[in-house]
């Protein structure tokens, strides 16, 4: 047994030390610079340096704020938002399923970029088909980019359609593992659609369901790509730069990378912190 | 408690019919098993009864009334699933009172119904567990107490015992005996299992490919098959069959001449059909119904190839020539691996079917 373990290992090799230079050094090398002032030539260990300015610093709770938002308001309109998707896919009325289930997942595969092309076009305040619509029913333009709230909620929109589906798939899974017979047992209760829903499905979803809030929590607090491509960098005026961006702007346009690492270590702390409180909140009774 | 009647019914799956015209009257109170082997129909016919599948062609009748349009859940029926289908996330209260306060039941008459349930089945000790905390028994008594708690006419089980192991079978059917006699309600009850059949059946259908082949009492099955189906489908060990040929008929009876035995030749008094001389037949006998040699009407040697000894009586598995017989014995004598002896055949113990497995009485 020994020996065949010492040769998986040797195997393993390779892999391990990929893993250890370039996973666990830069998680332990972070978390050392996080304790360094590193805008002196050489860096210096100053503990209270970087997480002192991080409990004072207007930007980081500007950036706490506007993730804290989106992950408040977006994960449970989108989680809400991929049930309805996976009721409807598991539907047995639905024509063309495989059809809808790839139209689901597709926005997971578009590029970032693309995609984020997309919705400032979309979204364009003169050009955008958005406002276009809104027009036509007679609500006037919205400029989506240089006010606060629109800018926000266009976050929580792209990023809702970009994951939902997913969401929703993983969701349908969950659906097709509830045994059939226990629907009919229900029905043969006289229990109605609806009840069924809500006293049979959800319960039983549960588990998938706190899986998909768990990704998403840690999605969104490093949320990058949508405040950097479509709400330009965070703007207007910050009003949408999330803690992602707050470490991009400092460890790479400031490459102050002592206080960018603190900032890192918070985002995956309070992403800890909030699933555990989920985890704790959804736990099954005994 | 109801009647129920199937007059013609037929159920297609897209082109496939699967049930072809089934009639059967279940009297009420009746205690009546399905039986067949895998895909012989049983099952949908029941989920036909209980209104979760469609009904293709026919009528279905409970307590007297057309159920073909009726929802389940108007039909009076309460159904124990072969998975039992307990709600997972609920308490073993839970699941038996839940379809009761969906619709809205008064709690007190509800606590009174699962309270009755629960002694009925023995279970009140397990009221606050959630079902995977439950063994395999307590899942199958909570599933029918679900189906009590609702009072039906009419109780369906789909292959309630499948899942259970040997010796918890004999004991829930024992249980499920023991509900229908304190119950008094009409019960049917579908299963593979020919020993669960006989034993807790008023009546039997068996069904093979979509179609009844024969309704009865169980014991009247046993003796009086049919066919070669019913025959070789009812008893366990299973009946012997014989290959063989009629060689005379004469004074209401056939002369037949077995195919692999030497030219044994027995005599077999028939009173309804008299097949051709020529005609090839199978002649059917039960492993019990093997006596010692020259206590029957004709004697065929046999080499034994394995013995089951099962204490008060043993199982010959014996070769005679192409044939493989099943022999019981009584324990006293016991037949080794590779004894050579002779086994008698009673005409009047031994059943004749035609070439296509219709029987020749």
């Amino acid at each position: 047994m020994r020996t065949q373990n010492a040769t998986a290992y040797r195997f393993l090799t390779p892999y391990l030390l990929i893993f250890a230079i370039f996973w666990i050094w830069p998680i332990i090398s972070s978390f050392i610079i996080s304790f360094q002032a590193t805008r002196t030539v050489p860096w210096r260990f100053a503990p209270a340096f970087n997480w002192g300015r991080l409990i004072g610093d207007p930007a980081f709770y500007n950036a706490l704020k506007n993730t804290l938002l989106i992950l408040v308001i977006q994960v449970p309109v989108m989680i809400a938002l991929a049930i309805v998707m996976a009721v409807l896919l598991n539907s047995p009325l639905l024509k063309a399923r495989g059809l809808y289930r790839f139209a689901f997942f597709a926005p997971v595969v578009v590029g970032e970029v693309a995609y984020s092309a997309v919705f400032r076009l979309m979204f364009s305040l003169d050009f955008g088909i958005v406002n276009k619509l809104l027009n036509s029913v007679g609500i006037s333009k919205i400029d989506w980019f240089s006010n606060v709230t629109p800018a926000m909620a266009l976050i929580m929109i792209a990023v809702t359609w970009r994951w939902a589906g997913y969401n929703a798939i993983i969701i349908l899974a969950g659906l097709q593992s509830i045994p059939e017979d226990v629907y009919e047992a229900a029905t043969l209760d006289r229990v109605s659609r609806v009840k069924q829903f809500f006293h049979i499905t959800l319960p039983l979803l549960k588990p998938v369901i706190v899986f998909c809030a768990v990704l998403s929590i840690i999605g969104t607090m490093q949320l990058f790509t949508e405040p950097f491509l479509i709400t330009e960098r965070g703007g207007p005026g910050g009003g949408t730069e999330t803690l992602g961006l707050l470490l991009y702007r400092q460890g790479f346009r400031s490459l102050n990378f002592g206080y960018a690492s603190a900032v890192a270590y918070t985002m995956a702390g309070l992403a800890i912190a909030i699933t555990l409180v989920q985890l704790w909140l959804m736990r099954e009774p005994k | 408690m109801a009647a129920v009647t199937l007059t013609n019914v037929v159920k297609r799956f897209g082109i496939f019919e699967v049930v072809h015209g089934a009639n059967i009257d279940i009297a009420d109170g009746e205690f009546v098993v399905f039986v067949g082997p895998s895909g012989c129909g049983k099952s949908t016919l029941l989920r036909m009864i209980a209104g979760l599948e469609d009904i293709s062609g026919g009528d279905i009748a409970i307590g007297g009334k057309v159920m073909n349009d009726v929802e389940p859940a108007d039909r009076g029926i309460a159904m124990v699933f072969q998975s039992y289908a307990l709600y997972p996330h609920m308490t073993v209260e839970q699941n038996l009172s839940f379809g009761l306060r969906m619709n809205g039941n008064p709690k007190a008459d509800t606590e009174r119904r699962v309270r009755k349930a629960a002694e009925i089945l023995r279970i009140d000790e397990l009221m606050q567990r959630r079902p995977k905390q439950l063994s395999g028994g307590q899942r199958q008594r909570v599933a029918i107490g679900r189906a009590i708690v609702r009072e039906p006419q009419v109780f369906l089980f789909d292959e309630p015992l499948s899942n259970l192991d040997a010796e918890l079978r004999v004991q829930m059917r024992v249980e499920i005996s023991r509900l229908h006699k304190e119950l008094g309600v009409t019960m049917i009850y579908v299963t593979h299992d020919q020993t669960e059949a006989m034993t807790l059946a008023d009546r039997i259908v068996v069904l093979k490919a979509g179609n009844v082949e024969q309704i009865g009492a169980p014991l009247d099955l046993y003796d009086d098959p049919a066919n070669r189906f019913v025959a070789g489908f009812i008893g366990s060990p299973k009946m012997n069959f014989l290959s063989a040929k009629v060689v005379d008929t004469s004074n209401s009876a056939a002369i037949i001449e077995l195919a692999h035995h030497g030219g044994a030749r027995l005599r077999k008094p028939l009173c309804e059909t008299f097949p051709a001389i020529g005609a090839e037949v199978v002649l059917g006998v039960r492993p019990e119904h093997f006596f010692e040699a020259g206590e029957g009407d004709c004697d065929i040697p046999v080499k034994a190839d394995v013995a089951e000894h099962l204490g008060s009586v043993s199982y010959v598995y014996a070769n005679a020539g192409p044939e493989e017989l099943i022999v019981e014995r009584e324990a006293s004598r016991q037949r080794a691996s590779g004894d050579h002896f002779k086994v008698s055949i009673k005409a009047e113990r031994a059943l004749l079917f035609d070439k296509a497995g219709a029987r020749i009485r």
